[in-house]
């Protein structure tokens, strides 16, 4: 597949794609190139939807996907290019691990098939299970067939939507690696995953999605630095919570602090500073701490606080 | 094509593998073969008119459209549904030539169950040496299975109960009211189906009274495939996989 140094592998203009009144994606707009993107995002923001409009499994109801700067409908051998592990358990249990991974390479076309799938299962670590049933196997073994069949033809272009899921560490860890390899040969990947940790040791660049819009793209540690900066809520149960308040509103990181009888909310911007004051008051006030947690650390709730910043 | 071929290839895998098989052929042997049985021993009319009864009255109104649109609906909808078919979408292939492999596919497992248990059947029963009955069951067989596949792969893409719905059309339109209107059945694939027989048998056969000449069924019947095909492929061209 030629193209430019500087041509984007995906282009996705004001896409949108609703279902009768519920919005799943809003005038979503980006350009990937060669190297691994993050598709960052809480449950039901809309990164499936996305993944699989880019993927041409979805039309979208508002605006243009291009592939390779064509559109994919009514163009199936831009297939050729594209190497896709979808969501959910989308296999066939009767088949073995090499059967599925060789179904993948004849249905590409390819001149070696049973070569190239031998080569994807070994690129994956499943040597080992290769003639085993995919009914059999665990989730995260599924999941690295899943891989194996998407890689089989050493597509350009590789759209994987939660692949992890399943996988053990060890798996995650050879998981990382190939996909950073693939990244590092020039092949466009986009990796999808609800989980911030996930994102961060495979992708620099990410993609925030939350309610269907883009929320934040870019390099992923000033994305996160942007997170860091959001006050957090702590809840304090104490029988002296009206002392420690007036001790911890003084605190230059502290936003507000609320009371009622023995139970404290303080919004602050710095955890760690709240966490090293909050026990030398309370001793120097002679409290007893009952309970001490923050009520927001959910992804979610970052990436709610990022789209207020915008 | 090689590659519309492999879809074919494994579509028909799916359909044949595992407890499917054995349970189709089960429930279309047990009664096709036990009355064949059961006639070769008593013996007391002619074996013509014996195998000809039981492709009218058990075959054509029940095993043919039960058998094919268990496979049909069970070929691509099902797929669809269970996102399997993301394995095939997502590859070089255009949508339609996927549906025409997985049609040929349910069309191919339908006539794989059926043909042989109908010689078998005739053979049992003492009418094989009538080749011209033979001939005209195992084409009508065909064309049946054609214009049932074709229109249960096209409902399984429109309706989540396909199967159930293709039954109640079998057994309302094709049963009852063809039964007291018998003009309904220049829309009843049964009635192309026996059209079918009726020609192959028209020379040195049984007699075989139907309401359309053989012509008009085979048209007819291609018109409906081909219809439904067509269908078909729009729809699939058109949706969205979730």
């Amino acid at each position: 597949m030629s193209q430019t140094a500087t041509a984007p592998v995906v282009e996705l203009r004001h896409f949108s794609k609703w279902y009768g009144d519920v919005v799943a994606v809003a005038d979503l707009s980006f350009e990937l190139r060669p190297g691994v993107t993050g598709l960052l995002g809480p449950n039901g923001a809309g990164k499936t939807t996305t993944l699989k409009a880019i993927t041409g499994l979805l039309q979208p109801s508002q605006g243009e996907v291009l592939l390779f700067g064509r559109p994919l409908a009514g163009d199936p051998m831009l297939y050729r290019a594209i190497g896709v592990v979808p969501d959910g358990d989308r296999l066939y249990p009767r088949l073995t691990v090499r059967s599925y991974a060789r179904l993948h390479a004849d249905l590409q076309g390819l001149e070696q098939p049973a070569t190239a799938a031998d080569q994807a299962i070994a690129q994956v670590g499943m040597e080992a299970l290769a003639g085993r049933r995919l009914g059999g196997l665990s989730k995260g073994e599924r999941q690295r067939a899943k891989v194996a069949g998407a890689i089989v033809h050493q597509p350009s272009l590789l759209i994987l939507d939660e692949p992890m899921t399943g996988m053990d560490p060890g798996q995650r860890a050879r998981f990382i690696e190939l996909v950073r390899a693939l990244g590092q040969a020039g092949v466009t990947v986009l990796v999808s995953s609800h989980i911030l940790g996930e994102v961060e040791r495979l992708a620099s660049q990410i993609l925030v999605l939350v309610s269907g819009r883009l929320a934040a793209s870019g390099d992923f540690h000033a994305i996160r630095d942007l997170m860091a900066d959001q006050p957090r809520t702590v809840v304090v149960q104490a029988d002296g919570a009206r002392e420690l308040a007036a001790g911890l509103i003084a605190m230059p990181t502290t936003v507000a602090v609320e009371v009622d009888g023995d139970r404290m909310q303080a919004r602050t911007r710095s955890v760690q500073a709240f966490a090293t004051e909050l026990p030398r008051l309370a001793r120097a006030q002679g409290v007893s701490l009952r309970e001490v947690r923050t009520t927001d650390e959910s992804l979610e709730q970052v990436f709610r606080y990022l789209v207020g910043r915008r | 094509m090689r590659r519309a071929w492999v879809v074919c290839r494994h579509a028909l895998g799916q359909l044949l593998a595992g407890r499917r098989l054995v349970v189709t052929v089960l429930l279309s042997a047990i009664p096709l073969l036990a009355p064949a049985l059961l006639f070769s021993f008593q013996g007391d009319s002619d074996p013509v008119d014996f195998s000809l009864g039981l492709f009218r009255n058990l075959v054509l109104p029940f095993l043919l459209p039960v058998v094919s649109l268990a496979f049909a609906t069970a070929a691509l909808g099902s797929e669809v549904r269970d996102g399997t078919a993301t394995n095939l979408l997502l590859k070089p292939i255009s949508r339609a030539a996927i549906l025409a492999a997985e049609f040929a596919a349910a069309a191919a497992a339908t006539l794989v169950v059926l043909l042989p248990l109908l010689v078998v059947s005739q053979a049992i029963a003492g009418s094989f040496d009538a080749t011209s009955l033979l001939l005209g069951t195992l084409a009508a067989t065909t064309v049946g299975a054609l214009a049932y596949c074709a229109l249960g792969v096209a409902l399984s893409l429109f309706i989540g109960r396909a199967l159930a719905v293709g039954l109640v059309y079998v057994v309302l339109w094709e049963g009852a009211l063809v039964s007291v209107a018998p003009s309904a059945s220049s829309l009843a694939v049964r009635g192309y189906a026996e059209g079918v027989l009726a020609a192959i048998t028209a020379h040195d056969g049984p007699t075989v009274a139907t309401r359309l000449g053989p012509l008009s069924s085979t048209v007819l019947a291609a018109v409906v495939t081909l219809l439904a095909l067509a269908l078909a492929s729009r729809r699939l061209a058109r949706m969205d996989i979730r």
